[in-house]
């Protein structure tokens, strides 16, 4: 069991893991060219981690763990140079977004190592369909107890990071009508949804050994959930964010992220409660199909309003710990964004409209990655 | 009873039934090929030729190859076209090495062949020429089996790169040895200069004006596959349809097409390239064709300086694939399996050799009997190594 010690880590830090896509410049299509990517990208002085993913048409860059958002910016930004700088002597292109436009998920290919030789064979063609591309958010937690009311105070929040993030409106060639289409692909395996309502560690710990000697999970790794607790780290990940198309968007997340984190584990003012998971399906399906336009049934008071709104009024109930932790400009720009409505989903369908086809839309998208627009 | 409406014996073999002969036979070796033996189905699709030809049944006669010969182009040009246009001038900017590489190939290649033909007598000139058509890979042998196999990957994509700037290489060195060519045969110092001139700066003027034309119409269409697709189509076709009759080379028209198309489009208005299932149609016209033109009496009578040919050739590949190879950028083993890859001799050379000899019919039968029996071999195992090279690259589709 000593997966499930709950390592220390410093509390509140915030690490970030961002999949991204690998684009052939000929078709815009995804390439498969991720473990030359990989290598070449192995013998250069990196900070972070880049590694493989499900298919060999995704690489995933770690960035090390930070308190602030301005060095966490500063790290991605150097990671992003490296790998646009590679990618283009291998003639590849590299996009935010959280799924490829036109891909033909038939097409793709198992990258070959032995967790994901296990997945394709476990799960079929969802695996292949997995290749979707998402950013995960790492906030650290003192302790076991902590991680797990973390947790369940975040859930009230996943709409909100399902809707900021968002952008992967078009899918297999067409437009979803969603602004996050990615998390269908995640809902079909048998382990997403949220973790169980446990009160702390010990139970937690009960719950999963039980999962394990039952045969279904064999490590923490097998829950694809929307946040889970990540002892090995000593964290706990929100793994619903779309990759954005530029790497500011993903550290402003991460800056809110943390800032949430902040207030519930200070303040303690709320208590888990079931009726966040009563209204979560609900306000998560909003969240996807209308983005900070949808609703969102607030959990706590039964008050029906925008997500937007809602948004609006956490990042200011915030604001005082986020001024602690050198994440309040990030807070500001993400505020501002959310007033005037600009969304990575909206910007793509706008370049859609312009441009007419599919494959443009992927060569923006590689141009606002490849230089940070 | 007078059943004058039946046709009166023998049937005349139109030239509707001779085509559509053409490619049911070549379609049914090829699949045989695959089926039976595993090997590509272009090898099918030769040996069909093979047995329609001069060599064997004469159902294809030489007469009727000659006829052929605005087909062959077409398909080459089609081929040439889409090479030309995978062509990506940026990669080249942000890889120098890349460039220095593929000029290495050539250039290595053409010094081995040219030394090894001195060795074994030729004259300067032939061997020159014939060391110039045994640089470049063939087009329609690489595009062909990367289809095939549906390959993607690094050693694919420089494979079809090196192609593209070996083939033009080889015809902008045949082209270059033209002046001593006239001057050999004691010709006016004028044609000397002006004939290659003519075929460069006509070519290359032929693809600009076609590529203009394409994307200013594409412009117009916009963005509607089936429009962009007949459009490619009419500019391929428009364009072979010129170089051939200004006598110009159909090869640098159309690699000039494609590259510009490609690289000139700063708009983005042409969408990308799917010719699908029309371009197997001239794909196996093509490889019938050109199986049908293979000349299995050369390989007697210079067997030996055929291995020698075709051992240089790959040597002189290699050679510059391992000293630049990894400064480009390739993964370790890449290079050598790129150097397979680009071994594939094909219709490209004996175009080149038909091409020469139109002219000069003496010399071009000389040079017939140097190269045309190294295209023999290759003809057959150069899909085979391609084939090899990308399945070990571990680039092809397991069930390509």
């Amino acid at each position: 069991m000593d997966e499930m010690n709950f390592s220390r880590s410093a509390g509140l830090s915030v690490g970030v893991e961002l999949e991204l896509q690998l684009v052939r410049p000929h078709d815009l299509d995804l390439s498969r060219d991720a473990a030359d990517l990989l290598s070449r990208l192995g013998r250069r002085k990196l900070p972070g981690a880049v590694k493989p993913e499900i298919t060999e048409s995704m690489i995933e860059l770690n960035s090390s763990v930070h308190t602030g958002c301005s060095p966490l910016l500063a790290e991605l930004e150097a990671m992003r140079a490296a790998v646009v700088q590679e990618a283009g002597v291998l003639n590849l292109r590299i996009s935010g977004g959280g799924s490829h436009p036109f891909h033909d998920w038939a097409d793709r290919r198992i990258f070959p190592n032995e967790r994901f030789r296990f997945i394709v064979e476990r799960y079929g063609y969802l695996a292949k369909q997995f290749t979707v591309f998402g950013q995960h958010i790492h906030v650290g937690c003192p302790g076991g107890d902590e991680a797990v009311y973390l947790t369940h105070m975040l859930t009230r929040y996943v709409p909100h990071f399902i809707a900021l993030s968002a952008a992967s409106p078009f899918y297999q060639g067409e437009d979803t009508s969603f602004q996050s289409s990615r998390l269908t692909a995640v809902s079909a395996f048998p382990l997403a949804g949220h973790m169980p309502f446990v009160a702390d560690w010990a139970q937690f710990t009960d719950y999963f050994a039980r999962m394990q000697q039952f045969g279904i999970v064999a490590s923490m790794k097998d829950f694809y959930w929307d946040i889970r607790p990540k002892p090995e780290y000593g964290t706990i990940e929100i793994r619903v964010c779309d990759t954005p198309l530029t790497v500011r968007r993903a550290v402003l997340l991460a800056g809110y992220a943390q800032a949430l984190a902040a207030h519930h584990l200070a303040e303690r003012s709320l208590q888990p409660a079931r009726a966040v998971y009563l209204v979560n399906s609900y306000n998560r399906f909003e969240a996807c199909r209308f983005g900070i336009g949808g609703d969102l049934v607030e959990p706590y008071s039964g008050v029906r309003k925008k997500i937007g709104q809602d948004i609006l009024e956490s990042i200011a109930k915030v604001a005082p710990h986020a001024a602690q932790l050198d994440c309040r400009d990030a807070l500001e720009e993400l505020a501002a964004m959310v007033r005037v409505g600009q969304t990575d989903a909206g910007w793509l369908r706008s370049r859609h409209a312009a441009r007419g086809s599919l494959a443009d839309v992927v060569r923006d998208a590689c141009a606002r990655w490849e230089k940070n627009a | 009873m007078k059943l004058d409406f039946l046709p009166e014996l023998p049937f005349a073999l139109s030239q509707p039934v001779l085509f559509g002969a053409l490619l049911v036979l070549g379609l049914a070796a090829g699949e045989a090929a695959r089926r039976y033996a595993a090997l590509p189905r272009i090898t099918g699709y030769v040996l069909a030729g093979v047995l329609l030809g001069p060599e064997a049944t004469n159902l294809l006669s030489a007469d009727a190859l000659l006829d052929a010969r605005l087909l062959v182009d077409l398909s080459i040009g089609l081929i040439v076209f889409e090479l030309g246009f995978r062509l990506d001038f940026a990669w080249l900017r942000r890889n120098r090495w890349l460039l220095v590489t593929a000029l290495a190939e050539s250039l290595f290649c053409f010094a081995a062949l040219y030394a090894t033909l001195s060795w074994f007598g030729f004259r300067p000139l032939l061997a020159a020429a014939a060391a110039a058509i045994g640089t470049a890979t063939s087009p329609a042998v690489v595009m062909v089996v990367a289809h095939e196999l549906r390959a993607e990957g690094q050693v694919t994509e420089r494979m079809l790169l090196f192609t593209a700037v070996n083939s033009m290489a080889a015809y902008l060195a045949l082209t270059l040895l033209l002046p001593f060519l006239y001057f050999e045969q004691a010709s006016a110092w004028q044609d000397a200069v002006l004939h290659p001139l003519y075929l460069l700066a006509g070519s290359v003027l032929t693809g600009l004006v076609g590529c203009l034309l394409l994307l200013r119409l594409a412009a117009w269409i916009g963005q509607r596959e089936e429009g962009q697709f007949v459009l490619l189509v009419a500019a391929v076709v428009l364009t072979v349809g010129a170089a051939h009759s200004l006598n110009l080379s159909v090869l640098l028209a159309l690699l000039t097409l494609g590259m510009l198309a490609r690289n000139l489009d700063r708009a983005h208005v042409l969408l990308p390239l799917r010719f699908g299932h029309g371009g197997q149609l001239f794909f196996v016209v093509l490889f019938v064709l050109t199986g049908a033109s293979l000349e299995f009496a050369s390989l007697a009578t210079a067997a030996g300086v055929a291995v020698a040919f075709i051992v240089m050739r790959f040597l002189g590949k290699a050679l510059a694939l391992l000293a630049f190879g990894r400064l480009s950028g390739i993964r370790p083993g890449g290079a050598g399996l790129l150097a397979i890859a680009l071994l594939p001799m094909s219709g490209l050379a004996v175009v080149m050799v038909q091409d020469t000899a139109l002219f000069y019919p003496s010399f071009g039968r000389e040079l017939a009997d140097v190269v045309l029996a190294a295209v023999v071999v290759l003809e057959l195992a150069g899909p085979l190594a391609t084939q090899f090279a990308l399945r070990r690259a571990g680039e092809a589709r397991p069930d390509g």
